[in-house]
C-alpha cells in the first residue's frame, strides 16, 4: 500500500517537475520573441524626438520616503531630472521621524498650500500638502501624511494627490533612467486592438447609440530592474553598471535578470504578467483607483493591486494588457548581508501566502480566464506550493537513503539534469539580457555573473526555499511581522549611510 | 553500480537523459552565443572608434570649414568632396553603414546650408541607393530603418513605394511609413489620411504631431475635410488636435457638427477642440447638452466654459459647483467659475463666506497659483 502510494506520489511529481520544465522553456522562447521584437523597434527609436511632442500624456511619479534624511534631496534631484515634457513628481512624507520633511521644505522652497486633496483611496489622514514657491520645481508637491506603517498606504495617499492620467510607482531611493517615462508610457499608446462598438439600443434620455472602447487597455507596464550596489553614480546617473561585488546581491543580480528578461518578458508575450514590481511600474490611474489602490496590509501590496485590476476589468468585460519591456530602468540596493536579505524574503513569502489566501477564489474560474487559468494557477503550484513540494522531496529523498532503496545511478541522474535545466535557464536570461544591451563593459564581468548560474541551485536557492518557508509559517501562525531596518550603503559611495525602510 | 542502460531504464529516466543533452547544448549554445554576440560588439566598436574620427575629421576638414559652406556649395565641388570619401577604409559594407549613421547624427544636429552639404553628400556618396536596398528587404526592421535614414536625410521616395507601407500589417513598419509620407512627399502628405484603413495609434500620433508640428516645408491643408469625411475615427480626433494647433477657425464649423456625433470620445475631443479654439458661439449648446452627456463630455464642457470666459455660464458652474456629485466636476466647475470672474467678484466672495469645508478647499485650490491643475 505504501508503495503504491509512493510510487503515484513521484508520477505526480514527475508530471509536476515536467510541466515547469516546459513551462520555463515556453517563458524562454517567448521572452527571445519579445526581446528580438523590441531591439529591432529600438534600433531606430528617437526618443528624444518623440518628448518634443505636444501629445503626450502626462504622469506623476509617486515616491513614498520615510525617514530617508540621509539621500532625499539628491534622490528627489534624480526624480526632478527626468527626461519627459510633462510629469509631476509626489513626495509622500509618511510621518518620517527625522527631518526628511524639514530638509525638503527648506530645500526646494516648499509652502503648504490649500490643496483639495480628495480621498478616492482611504489612507492615514494626510496632515499637509507642499508646492514649491519657485516655478523650477513647479512640478514637485510634497504630501506630509500620519505614518501607515506600509509603503502602500503612502502610495495611496500619493496616488489621491496625483493628478496626471498615469502614475509611477517607485521608491525614493531607486535610481531611475532618464528616459524611464518615456519608454514605459509607450506600451499604453502603441496597444494595436482598439475598436469602437456599439451597444445596445439608442438611449432614451439623449438619444445616441451608446459606444463603447473595445480595446485592449493596458493597464500597468515595467521593466527590468537590476543592483546598483556596485555600479558607479554620478548625480543621480549611473555611469558604469557592474555586477554587485558581493555574493549575496550577485545572486540577487541573477535571479532579477531571469525573474525580469526571461520571466516578465515571456509572460509579457502571452499577456499573463503575475505582478509589476513595486520598485518601478507605470499604471492606470483611473483602474488603479476603481480597483482600491494598493492594500495598506498586504505584505505583497505590487502583486496584490495586479491582481485586483486584472479581476476589476474582467469583472466589467474590459480587455486590458500587463506589459513589460525587457530594457533597465530601475536601480535599487539589494540586500547585502543575510540577515536583511532574510527579512526580505520573508516578507515576500508570507505575501505570496497571503495573496493566495485573499485571491485564492479565481484560481480555475474560467470566468477571470488567464488571471484564473493560467496566472493564479502558476502562482499556486510553481510559485507557492514549490518550496513545499522542494522540501517534501528532500525529506523523502532521506527516507529512501535511509530505507537504501535510492536506485543511485537513477537518482543522480535526475538530480544532474535539474541541476543542468536550472543552469540552462538562468544563463539563457543572460544571454537575452545580453542581447537586449551589452550591459556589462568587461567579459569578466559577465562572467563573474554567470558564474553564478552554477553556484545558484546550490547556495542561493536553498536559502530562497527556506525563507519563504519561514514566511508560510508567519502567515499561517499569524506571527507579527515588523518591517524592520534596510540598511543601505548609498549607491556609488562607500559612506555608512542608513536610511530605513518599513 | 553506476553504470546506466538507458534503453531498458523507467520512461523518467529516459527523458531526463534526452533532456540532460538538451541543457548542456543549451547551455553551450547559450554561452557560445554570448561569446559571439559580446565579440561582435567588441570589433563593431572597435571599427567604430577607429572609423567615426576618420569620418568625422573628413566631414569637419571637406564640408564644414568649407570656404562656401555658409553659401551654398556648388554641385561640381561636392562631387570632387565625395571622391575624398572613396578611401578603402570606408569601402567595407559595415563602413558604410557607420558612415551613414554619423551622416544622420549631424543632419540631425544641423540646419541650413550645413545641412543641405550633408545631404547633398549623402547622394553624392550614394548612400541613398544603400538605403532604398534596405527599403526592398523583405525584413520589415530593415525597411523601417531604411525611411528613418531617408527621412532624416529628407530623400524623396516615390508614392508608389511608400503609400503601401501606410498600411502595412506590421505597426511598426506602418507608422514609420506615415512618418516618412507626411515628411517626404511633396504632392499631398497628407494624402494617406484617405487611404488609411488601420487605425492611427496613440503613439503614432505622438509622432505625427510632432513631425507636423515641427516642419516648415508644407501649407496645412484644412483639416475639416477629413473631419468631416473620413470613417477612420482616429483620423478624426488627430485632426481635431491639428486644427487647435494650427487654429484653424475655417474647420470650426465641422467641429461643431462632431457635438452630435454618437462616439463619447470624439464628442469630447470636439468639445475640447472648441473651448481651446474659443467659440463661445457653442456655449448654449454646451450648457443645453451637459446633462445628457457622460463624464468625460462633461468635463470638457466646464473646462470650455471656462476658457470661454462666458459670462452667461456663471449660474450653471455655480450650480455645478455646489450640487454636483462628482469631486472633479466640481473641481472644474469651480475653476471655469475663478477663470471667469476675480478672486474679488461679489459670486466668489459669497461662495467662500458660505462654502462648506470642501467647497472652501476646493475654491482655495483653483485659486492658489502654485497650483496647475
Amino acid at each position: 500500500m505504501i508503495q503504491e502510494i509512493s510510487h503515484i506520489t513521484e508520477h505526480i511529481v514527475f508530471i509536476y517537475g515536467c510541466t515547469l520544465l516546459c513551462i520555463y522553456t515556453l517563458l524562454a522562447y517567448m521572452a527571445l520573441q519579445g526581446v528580438r521584437k523590441f531591439k529591432r523597434r529600438n534600433d531606430y527609436m528617437d526618443y528624444d524626438k518623440v518628448l518634443g511632442s505636444e501629445l503626450l500624456p502626462g504622469i506623476s511619479v509617486v515616491a513614498p520616503a520615510f525617514n530617508e534624511g540621509l539621500s532625499i534631496i539628491s534622490n528627489v534631484r534624480s526624480l526632478l531630472t527626468l527626461n519627459y515634457p510633462k510629469f509631476e513628481v509626489v513626495i509622500v512624507n509618511d510621518g518620517s521621524t527625522d527631518n526628511t520633511l524639514e530638509q525638503l521644505i527648506v530645500e526646494f522652497e516648499m509652502q503648504e498650500v490649500d490643496f483639495a486633496y480628495d480621498e478616492q483611496i482611504v489612507t492615514q489622514p494626510v496632515k499637509r500638502i507642499f508646492k514649491s514657491r519657485k516655478a523650477v520645481y513647479g512640478n514637485l508637491i510634497v504630501v506630509d501624511k500620519v505614518n501607515g506603517k506600509s509603503k502602500a498606504d503612502a502610495s495611496n495617499a500619493g496616488i489621491n494627490a496625483s493628478t496626471y492620467n498615469y502614475f509611477l510607482c517607485t521608491d525614493v531611493d531607486c535610481l531611475l533612467d532618464r528616459n524611464t517615462l518615456i519608454q514605459l508610457i509607450k506600451p499604453f499608446l502603441e496597444e494595436e486592438e482598439k475598436k469602437i462598438k456599439e451597444v445596445g439600443e439608442p438611449c432614451p434620455e439623449c438619444g445616441y447609440v451608446h459606444v463603447i472602447e473595445d480595446n485592449v487597455r493596458v493597464i500597468a507596464s515595467g521593466a527590468t530592474l537590476r543592483l546598483g550596489n556596485s555600479c558607479e553614480v554620478e548625480e543621480g546617473v549611473i555611469t558604469r553598471m557592474r555586477p554587485p561585488r558581493q555574493l549575496l546581491p550577485r545572486f540577487q543580480e541573477m535571479e532579477y535578470i531571469r525573474a525580469y528578461v526571461l520571466g516578465k518578458m515571456g509572460w509579457s508575450a502571452m499577456n499573463a504578467v503575475p505582478n509589476v514590481s513595486g520598485g518601478l511600474g507605470l499604471f492606470d490611474r483611473e483602474i488603479a483607483v476603481k480597483a482600491g489602490g494598493y492594500d495598506a496590509k498586504s505584505f505583497a501590496e505590487d502583486m496584490d493591486i495586479i491582481t485586483r485590476m486584472c479581476a476589476y476589468m474582467i469583472e466589467n468585460k474590459m480587455k486590458y494588457a500587463i506589459r513589460y519591456i525587457p530594457v533597465t530602468l530601475c536601480w535599487t540596493e539589494g540586500p547585502a548581508t543575510l540577515k536583511v536579505f532574510g527579512r526580505q524574503r520573508t516578507r515576500w513569502g508570507r505575501g505570496l501566502a497571503e495573496i493566495m489566501s485573499i485571491h485564492g477564489r479565481l484560481i480555475f474560474r474560467p470566468k477571470y480566464r488567464k488571471l484564473g487559468m493560467i496566472v493564479m494557477p502558476y502562482n499556486l503550484f510553481f510559485e507557492f506550493l514549490a518550496p513545499i513540494i522542494e522540501t517534501l522531496g528532500v525529506f523523502y529523498y532521506i527516507y529512501l537513503i535511509l530505507s537504501g532503496s535510492v536506485n543511485w545511478p537513477y537518482a543522480v541522474l535526475l538530480l544532474v539534469f535539474a541541476y543542468l535545466f536550472s543552469v540552462m535557464i538562468s544563463s539563457l536570461a543572460v544571454l537575452w539580457d545580453q542581447i537586449t544591451f551589452r550591459y556589462y563593459k568587461t567579459w569578466k564581468e559577465v562572467v563573474g555573473l554567470c558564474l553564478m548560474a552554477f553556484l545558484e541551485p546550490l547556495i542561493y536557492h536553498p536559502l530562497i526555499v527556506f525563507f519563504a518557508l519561514k514566511g508560510y509559517f508567519n502567515f499561517a501562525t499569524g506571527k507579527k511581522h515588523s518591517w524592520g531596518n534596510m540598511q543601505r550603503q548609498g549607491f556609488g559611495k562607500k559612506k555608512p549611510a542608513m536610511a530605513v525602510t518599513k | 553500480m553506476f553504470k546506466l542502460s538507458l534503453p531498458d531504464g523507467p520512461f523518467a529516466i529516459e527523458i531526463a537523459s534526452i533532456l540532460i543533452g538538451v541543457a548542456v547544448f543549451s547551455t553551450l549554445l547559450a554561452y557560445i552565443s554570448m561569446l559571439i554576440y559580446r565579440l561582435k560588439g567588441y570589433v563593431g566598436q572597435k571599427r567604430a572608434d577607429n572609423t567615426i574620427p576618420l569620418v568625422d575629421n573628413l566631414l569637419l576638414e571637406k564640408v564644414l570649414l568649407h570656404p562656401q559652406i555658409n553659401t551654398e556649395i556648388p554641385k561640381v565641388e561636392m562631387v570632387e568632396l565625395a571622391k575624398s570619401f572613396d578611401i578603402k577604409e570606408l569601402n567595407p559594407g559595415w563602413a558604410k553603414h557607420l558612415l551613414i549613421a554619423r551622416l544622420v547624427n549631424y543632419r540631425k544636429n544641423v540646419r541650413g546650408n550645413i545641412g543641405n552639404a550633408i545631404r547633398s553628400l549623402f547622394i553624392q556618396l550614394e548612400l541613398d541607393s544603400v538605403c532604398l536596398k534596405m527599403l526592398r528587404s523583405r525584413k520589415w526592421y530593415k525597411k523601417a530603418k531604411a525611411l528613418y535614414i531617408l527621412v532624416e536625410m529628407e530623400i524623396v521616395i516615390p508614392d508608389v513605394t511608400l503609400l503601401p507601407l501606410t498600411n502595412s500589417h506590421n505597426h511598426h513598419l506602418r507608422s514609420a511609413a506615415r512618418l516618412a509620407y507626411i515628411k517626404l512627399s511633396k504632392n499631398d502628405p497628407f494624402k494617406f489620411f484617405d487611404v488609411v484603413t488601420e487605425p492611427l495609434l496613440q503613439w503614432d500620433q505622438v509622432e505625427l504631431f510632432r513631425v507636423i508640428t515641427s516642419s516648415e516645408n508644407f501649407s496645412m491643408p484644412n483639416f475639416a475635410r477629413w473631419i468631416t469625411y473620413s470613417s477612420n475615427k482616429s483620423v478624426v480626433s488627430f485632426c481635431l488636435k491639428l486644427v487647435v494647433h494650427y487654429m484653424q477657425l475655417e474647420a470650426v464649423p465641422a467641429v461643431i457638427r462632431l457635438l452630435d456625433n454618437k462616439d463619447h470620445f470624439l464628442r469630447a475631443n470636439a468639445i475640447n477642440a472648441l473651448g481651446k479654439m474659443d467659440v463661445d458661439e457653442v456655449a448654449d449648446q454646451l450648457l443645453h447638452m451637459y446633462h445628457n452627456q457622460p463624464i468625460i463630455c462633461q468635463t470638457e464642457i466646464l473646462k470650455a466654459l471656462g476658457r470661454f470666459r462666458n459670462q452667461q455660464a456663471k449660474e450653471f458652474l455655480k450650480r455645478e459647483f455646489l450640487h454636483s456629485n462628482d469631486f472633479n466636476l466640481r473641481k472644474h466647475a469651480a475653476r471655469s467659475l475663478i477663470n471667469i470672474l476675480s478672486k474679488e467678484d461679489v459670486l466668489i466672495k459669497e461662495l467662500m463666506n458660505n462654502a462648506t469645508k470642501e467647497s472652501l478647499m476646493i475654491l482655495k485650490h483653483c485659486m492658489d497659483p502654485l497650483i496647475k491643475f
